[in-house]
């Protein structure tokens, strides 16, 4: 294993050297900002500055907000109104909009980083077969094993720096934009208990990593296929599919008890947080394990196949 | 004798049913240039392989310095270099960033070794460029250079000589055949056109239909030579009491126009001459055909056929 590093260094270097990576990156850094910029330049949805005054701003907004209401028939605006009826109750004053907010916001593109480590997980091992340097691979001195576990964590390498360029670009953006709230401002939040107030950098925190368990399953299911097919088109199909549509699978089919068992019901871990679970008797404990036995199962099937197979041409 | 480097035993490879590798046996000792010839489709790329691992034996063993590759398959692996098919690299890649990414997967290949491969194969001005802008016989080069970066004592190059220039082919010739002498490396060079590698090979082998048909010396004027059978023809007025002159000396002789064409080894001409004069036959001639590789390989191949 000692030069596990060094497998892992040339997995890396040819994700990184390549031109399409940092088109993904500069597409993805421009999404980011993209939405500060847009908040910024239009006067009716920009954030409210709160000044001294604030106690009676809130007031005035709620006042506004449920003229809103009555106005659309309909009470889109309770989560806002209660939040600042709490601000009010606890005498806490509203933190203005910035950076922190803004990358808790950003947290939906999360979904762009599931679909670029989709895409690099679906390749990395069918490009191989496209060049023709499997079997350039493949006579080292290194298993079969060794090689496929180091461009399997290599996938999540480049996700997980995919991660942090997200949230470096939404803080810089959002910090450009619309100023720095500090580095540990307090927000009120709706909770399964209510309203709460807590720091932002564990909400951040806790958003982008509930959304990590979907990238890390859609990316390993989309990585088996790819390797079971030698296709990476196939396998970015399928794990696109069922990134954009795993919510809409699992409400068709919900109403039944065994839909517990599907990968998709499992993802969204967060439900156990806000009470919101999907069928009842499912528990944080049995999602896991779901979670864990699907994963097994699709790294096992890769390992089989990538292990047993004769290397022909395409 | 030097000793056998690389060493297949029993060798068979069958894929749905069908046979493709019938009961290869071949070794190549240290320093040997054996060329490994068949028309294309007669499993010489399915032999290779087997024999860097990219394809399991259905029966049989394949050993390294005595490694067997399924067994023992990084102690073999450790000792192989290799040229599947085409020599393809990252094409995004610069040829140096290509050499660096293949030695890194060794423990033991220093930093060096790299630019001294690079001199090796003659790459020093192209090695930064990317190599999709890489003509095929600087492909050829870079892969070369990739199968010898860590010093293997076997090496294996399928079809080397594939799209270079008759300056290429000379070039890489001359340095398979220094590998051979001054490195003691056992090579395997395999091709469908046996004129390209007969000058550099020491050893020949035929495949076809998955069977090794013929392996031969290429050295000529070897005592082997003289031993082996070679065709004859003789050109003699009585061809009837001929035929029973030559019957006597256990040697079967078949009737070609007014001639006579027998198979023996050019040890027993000279016998054959005096028993004919000594039975008073009017001998016009006798006159040995020599059958350069070339024919004999068309012969038992029957020529370039995709089958």
């Amino acid at each position: 294993m000692s030069n596990f590093f060094s497998l892992l260094y040339n997995e890396l270097f040819k994700i990184y050297i390549r031109k399409s990576t940092w088109v993904m990156y500069i597409i993805l850094g421009l999404i980011a900002v993209g939405g500060a910029i847009i908040i910024s330049a239009f006067d009716d949805v920009q954030p409210t500055e709160y000044t001294d005054n604030w106690k009676e701003e809130l007031q005035e907004e709620n006042e506004a907000l449920h003229k809103d209401n009555e106005e659309f028939g309909y009470s889109f605006n309770d989560d806002r109104i209660m939040k600042n009826e709490y601000l009010l109750e606890n005498d806490i004053r509203p933190l203005n909009y910035g950076a922190w907010q803004y990358t808790l916001e950003n947290v939906g593109l999360v979904a762009i980083v599931s679909l670029l480590t989709i895409i690099i997980g679906s390749s990395i091992i069918s490009n191989e077969y496209k060049w023709g340097t499997i079997k350039l691979l493949l006579i080292r001195p290194i298993s079969r094993n060794v090689i496929l576990l180091s461009k399997f964590i290599a996938i999540f390498v480049f996700g997980l720096f995919t991660m942090i360029y997200l949230f470096l670009v939404s803080m810089l953006g959002g910090a450009i934009f619309f100023g720095f709230e500090g580095f540990n401002p307090s927000t009120v939040i709706m909770t399964a208990n209510g309203i709460e107030y807590v720091p932002i950098v564990g909400e951040v925190m806790s958003e982008y990593g509930y959304r990590i368990v979907n990238l890390i399953m859609m990316t390993t299911l989309a990585f088996m296929i790819s390797t079971i097919f030698k296709n990476s088109s196939v396998a970015i199909g399928v794990g696109i599919f069922l990134l954009m549509g795993g919510n809409i699978i699992t409400g068709i089919f919900s109403q039944y008890e065994w839909s517990k068992y599907l990968l998709f019901a499992n993802l969204d871990l967060k439900m156990y947080e806000t009470g919101n679970i999907l069928i009842d008797g499912m528990t944080l404990g049995f999602s896991i394990t779901m979670l864990i036995v699907y994963f097994v199962v699709f790294v096992a099937l890769a390992w089989l196949f990538f292990n047993k197979r004769d290397i022909v041409n395409q | 004798m030097s000793n056998v480097a690389l060493e297949l035993t029993n060798v068979r490879k069958k894929i749905k049913n069908k046979e493709i590798i019938k009961d290869v046996n071949l070794a190549i000792r240290q320093g040997e240039v054996y060329g490994f010839i068949g028309p294309n489709g007669a499993g010489k790329t399915t032999t290779i392989r087997m024999i860097v691992g990219l394809m399991d034996l259905s029966d049989g063993e394949i050993k390294i310095l005595g490694k067997s590759i399924e067994k023992d398959y990084k102690a073999a692996a450790r000792n192989l270099g290799a040229i599947v098919e085409n020599p393809e690299m990252y094409p995004f890649m610069t040829g140096r960033q290509n050499l660096r990414h293949f030695a890194r997967m060794y423990d033991d290949v220093p930093k060096g070794r790299t630019e001294e491969v690079i001199g090796l194969v003659g790459l020093e001005k192209a090695i930064d460029e990317k190599v999709s802008k890489y003509s095929l016989g600087m492909r050829q080069r870079l892969g070369i250079a990739q199968a010898i970066l860590h010093k293997p004592a076997v090496l294996i190059l399928d079809e080397p000589t594939n799209g270079l220039d008759p300056a290429g082919i000379r070039e890489i010739r001359d340095y398979i055949r220094r590998l051979a002498v001054e490195d003691n490396v056992a090579v395997m060079i395999s091709s469908h056109l046996l004129s390209e590698i007969e000058l550099m090979c020491d050893r020949i082998g035929i495949i076809k239909h998955g069977e090794l048909i013929t392996e031969q010396s290429v050295k000529e004027d070897s005592e082997e030579a003289d031993q082996s059978e070679i065709k004859v023809v003789l050109d003699v007025k009585e061809t009837e009491e001929a035929i029973k002159v030559l019957a006597s000396l256990e040697l079967k002789a078949e009737k070609e126009g007014s001639q006579l064409v027998s198979l023996m080894t050019r040890e027993t001409i000279p016998q054959v001459v005096y028993k004919l004069v000594e039975a008073g036959l009017t001998v016009y001639g006798v006159t040995g055909v020599k059958q350069s590789l070339e024919d004999q390989f068309l012969e038992l191949t029957g020529g370039n056929i995709i089958e």
